[in-house]
């Protein structure tokens, strides 16, 4: 195989491109889907193939094939050079990539039990246990799921400066969601874990506390009433403030929005773009998180990426490619979803570093306000520097004590004016949001975290009219 | 009978082989190329060819479902053996009934395009800067992004109760986001066309678009915090139609985690509202004579006067429920399993222009985009009005920042007070702009 891949970039190279770099992915995976008390659906997946890269002129062609035969990748190296050529000679701003220093290595997957040695029925059984106490616990709990899934694989990098890289990996992730109703209304819950691995992950799980908490969360958001809606003094989670710094900042800190001028922190380094208390980082080093690794799909090794100290823009997360357009040293932050996408520059563990304030200092601190707790989803409009949040919960916050609970809430902002205001960092952090995030029609496996966080004057989406505070 | 075809068959044959109860086997093999644009430059072309098969088998109504990135009798076969080896490790599912029978339907004419799928990169590149062209000569600082492409393929489907088709299908389309950034003060917008064939697509005039709207977005201001009236236009009122019909899936419907359970031949919407599927428009960017269990999709109204006439079933929660398949069996691909969904929806336009329903507004808002999508669970949505205007007076004036929306699907339906007459058309697709008389919104003003 080596001989193959290496004979295709060296013919890469004699046809005219100035570099190339080719993927070559295979692995397995196994999903298991439990909902009402029914292990029903098992699924399977096997995927192979080779994505292949090339720079002519100052224009990038790509070709993938699903078939890893020396004849599919020749097709794919003609294909890839057509495609270059067809850009090449339009090319406003010709695309570059930073030189780096071949890295010859063999990654070893790290987990302690191998999926595919636990029979099948044993992960079902596992499961269903899950997804039990989601569902058994309280009679309003009127629906429950749990979905399990593992995947095994390897991935080959390898380019034109002589890097071979071959990148063992084994992942494993567990969600479960419970509905709990009461007359019309139902709320809806859910949890996951999800990191690289084995199944020491889905078995460390604590049925009772995990899939029981969810069950309990979703119960009390049916006695939640609806968010009101106005400007309030803020304090969010871990969670949210993962989600927060992921959306708001990371994606704003991505090269290659920055170079596009689709972020508002281009031209920004060295300035003060929010409050002195906040540092922010991207750190794929950071062991058991879902957006860990070892060497990016371009085969630059993984390095913690400080984004924001103390307020001011220390750098951005980079390519080959954009680390060339910005004349820095590659950083490592280069991913694809798959041999049939391209490497982009995608955010891996990112979170706001802790504080030395406690929880309940900035309670009892806050006189008017709302604590914002789980975040869900959110989104960013990074060259408008406009993002939205969603969270699980709220509570109101009065006279330095918590009050009513909410559900159906929304905060967002625009980014640095919001983080500008941060007047209150908690001392402790945790990592508790690892899922999938979507760029480019790539989804990515991240993480994310933070410490407690208050936040003045934050615009918050609710049912209920309420104006400024509470 | 085509190649793909005998590839499905033999996955069935080789499934039933294996002991499987029930069983289909889907393969495509499909090609995209696209061009992209990123900061007003072209730097990027891909030809991407996907080819890969799915067999999905039932055990005493336990799913296996196993897929392989491969087109080959062998892969297929293989395939099967693995799909019935999991449903027996699956619980069996008593709720399962069968698979459809075979049905018969007309080809939709015009779904796949000679012309279009011939393009080559070449083309694109053209395409692409044009857009470059058309939104510098809106704004000598317009940045550009986005991007122009084709997809065409083919895909066949086989079942072990006799399903065997197998079809053909094309698309382009081209899309531009542009961005003004005037100091601190930056207007985005994007706009993008889409067509099954040549002659359906406009290739001049997106990226103009996408700058004027964004020049039209600068100077963007908070409003006040307060209940107002909401004018979504077409695009805006595509995250709420869809989430809708989301949460009307027999699936989530029968499992109870659906808002719109219990609501089927009730009133849940303003009786201005009638929404109808039509699968078979010639051309139509969702259209199919079948759907993804090869159940013949039909013209319907899903939401007649405010009234919802239909959950949306595939085979299983329709034997399930004891009624017959609607022909909503969804499948996204070789690699996904199979769900629900729908075709082409048209929202039956109203009496009034748009421009007549801002008119009739003294203090409002006009969205442009925003993704109001109710919760399919809960039915609740607190999200960012993305891109609109604030109305005053009749008529939009500023554009509006950091403004959000609380609501529910009830309450945003049932106030729906007019549909506007006009309205944005895409291949199939009908959508005007919806008229909803109060809803709470958050901002800084």
């Amino acid at each position: 195989m080596r001989d193959l891949i290496e004979n295709i970039l060296h013919d890469a190279r004699r046809r005219g491109a100035s570099f190339a770099d080719l993927r070559v992915n295979t692995g397995e995976s196994t999903s298991i889907s439990v909902e009402d008390g029914q292990a029903d659906k098992v699924s399977s997946a096997s995927r192979s193939g080779a994505g292949l890269r090339v720079l002519v002129d100052g224009a990038w062609g790509f070709a993938p094939t699903n078939s890893i035969t020396g004849e599919e990748l020749r097709r794919c190296l003609d294909d890839a050079m057509s495609m270059a050529k067809a850009a090449a000679g339009h090319v406003a701003e010709p695309g570059v990539v930073a030189e780096v220093e071949p890295v010859e290595d063999t990654v070893e997957a790290t987990a302690e039990i191998d999926p595919r040695e636990v029979p099948l029925a044993d992960r079902v059984q596992r499961i269903y246990e899950i997804e039990q106490v989601a569902r058994e616990r309280d009679d309003r709990i009127v629906n429950s799921r749990a979905n399990y899934a593992d995947g095994v694989g390897s991935l080959i990098i390898a380019n034109t400066f002589g890097t071979y890289i071959e990148q063992q990996s084994m992942r494993c992730s567990v969600r479960v969601a419970a509905t709990a109703q009461s007359g019309d209304a139902r709320q809806i819950a859910t949890e996951s874990e999800a990191r690289p691995g084995g199944y020491e992950i889905a078995r460390a799980i604590d049925p009772d506390a995990w899939a029981g908490d969810v069950a309990d969360r979703a119960l009390a958001l049916l006695d939640a009433v609806p968010a009101p809606a106005g400007t309030f003094n803020v304090i969010i989670d871990p969670r949210v403030c993962g989600l927060l710094a992921h959306e708001a900042f990371g994606h704003n800190a991505e090269a290659d929005a920055v170079w596009a001028g689709e972020s508002i922190l281009a031209g920004r380094e060295g300035q003060q773009v929010c409050s002195p208390l906040v540092t922010i980082a991207d750190d794929p080093t950071l062991k058991g998180l879902n957006g860990s690794f070892v060497y990016d799909h371009e085969g630059v090794p993984a390095r913690r990426h400080d984004i924001v100290r103390e307020g001011v823009l220390i750098g951005y997360l980079h390519s080959l490619e954009t680390a060339a357009r910005l004349g820095v040293e590659p950083n490592g932050a280069a991913r694809a979803e798959g041999h049939q996408s391209e490497p982009i520059v995608r955010m891996s563990n990112t979170f706001i570093d802790a504080g030395d304030a406690t929880l309940e200092e900035m309670i009892a601190d806050t006189k008017d306000g709302l604590l914002l707790k789980g975040g869900y989803w959110g989104y960013v409009f990074t060259a408008r520097g406009q993002f939205t949040c969603n969270v699980e919960n709220a509570w109101a916050i009065r006279d330095g004590k918590i009050g009513q609970h909410f559900r159906n809430a929304s905060f967002a902002g625009l980014t640095m004016e919001m983080l500008s205001r941060v007047d209150a960092v908690g001392n402790e952090i945790s990592f508790d949001l690892g899922g999938t995030c979507g760029k480019g029609g790539q989804g990515m496996s991240v993480d994310a975290g933070g410490p407690y966080l208050r936040i003045r004057d934050v615009v918050v989406g609710g049912q209920q009219q309420a104006g400024r505070g509470q | 009978m085509s190649e793909l075809l005998d590839i499905a068959q033999a996955a069935v044959e080789a499934a039933q082989a294996a002991g499987a109860d029930f069983c289909d086997a889907f393969c495509s093999d499909s090609t995209d190329v696209s061009v992209e644009v990123e900061k007003s430059s072209i730097n990027y072309c891909a030809t991407i060819r996907d080819q890969g098969l799915s067999v999905r088998a039932f055990v005493n109504g336990g799913q296996g479902f196993a897929t392989v990135q491969q087109l080959t009798i062998e892969a297929a076969r293989e395939s099967a053996q693995r799909a019935v080896a999991l449903a027996r490790a699956a619980h069996p599912d008593p709720d399962f009934v069968r698979l459809p029978d075979p049905s018969e339907a007309e080809e939709v004419p015009e779904l796949f395009d000679e012309e279009m799928a011939g393009l080559d990169a070449g083309a694109f590149v053209e395409w692409c800067l044009q857009g470059i062209d058309e939104a510098r000569a809106v704004a000598d600082d317009a940045i550009v992004q986005g991007g122009a492409g084709v997809g065409w393929g083919e895909s066949a489907l086989a079942s072990s109760t006799g399903v065997a088709i197998s079809k053909r299908g094309s698309s382009a389309g081209l899309s531009f986001f542009v961005i003004i950034a005037r100091g601190d003060d930056i207007g985005t917008y994007f706009e993008q066309d889409m067509a099954r064939r040549m002659a359906d697509l406009e290739i001049g005039g997106v990226a103009e678009t996408a700058a004027r709207e964004a020049i039209r977005q600068l100077g963007s201001r908070p409003v006040p915090t307060a209940r107002v009236p909401l004018v979504l236009g077409p695009l805006a009122t595509m995250g709420l139609i869809g989430s809708v019909i989301g949460a009307a899936e027999a699936d989530g419907v029968q499992r109870n985690r659906s808002w719109l359970a219990g609501r089927e031949g009730e009133r849940i919407a303003s009786e201005v509202l009638t929404l109808r599927e039509e699968p078979l428009v010639p051309a139509g960017l969702r259209s199919s004579a079948y759907d993804g269990e090869g159940v013949a999709r039909t013209p319907r109204a899903l939401i007649d006067r405010g009234v919802l006439t239909t959950y949306l079933h595939n085979s299983y929660t329709a034997f399930k429920a004891g009624v017959e398949p609607t022909g909503h069996a969804g499948r996204g691909g070789y690699g996904s399993s199979v769900g629900i969904g729908v075709s082409n929806l048209q929202t039956q336009p109203g009496e009034k222009t748009e421009a007549e329903l801002i008119s009739e507004i003294d203090e409002g808002i006009y969205v442009a985009y925003a993704g109001i999508s109710p919760s399919s669970v809960t039915g609740e949505v607190s999200t960012t009005l993305d891109f609109g205007f604030r109305i005053e007076n009749g008529e939009c004036t500023t554009p509006i920042s950091t403004t959000l929306i609380g609501s529910t699907g009830d309450e945003l339906l049932s106030n729906i007070d007019a549909i506007s007459s006009d309205y944005r058309e895409e291949p199939g697709l009908i959508l005007p702009s919806m008229r909803i008389s109060s809803v709470q919104i958050a901002s800084e003003g």
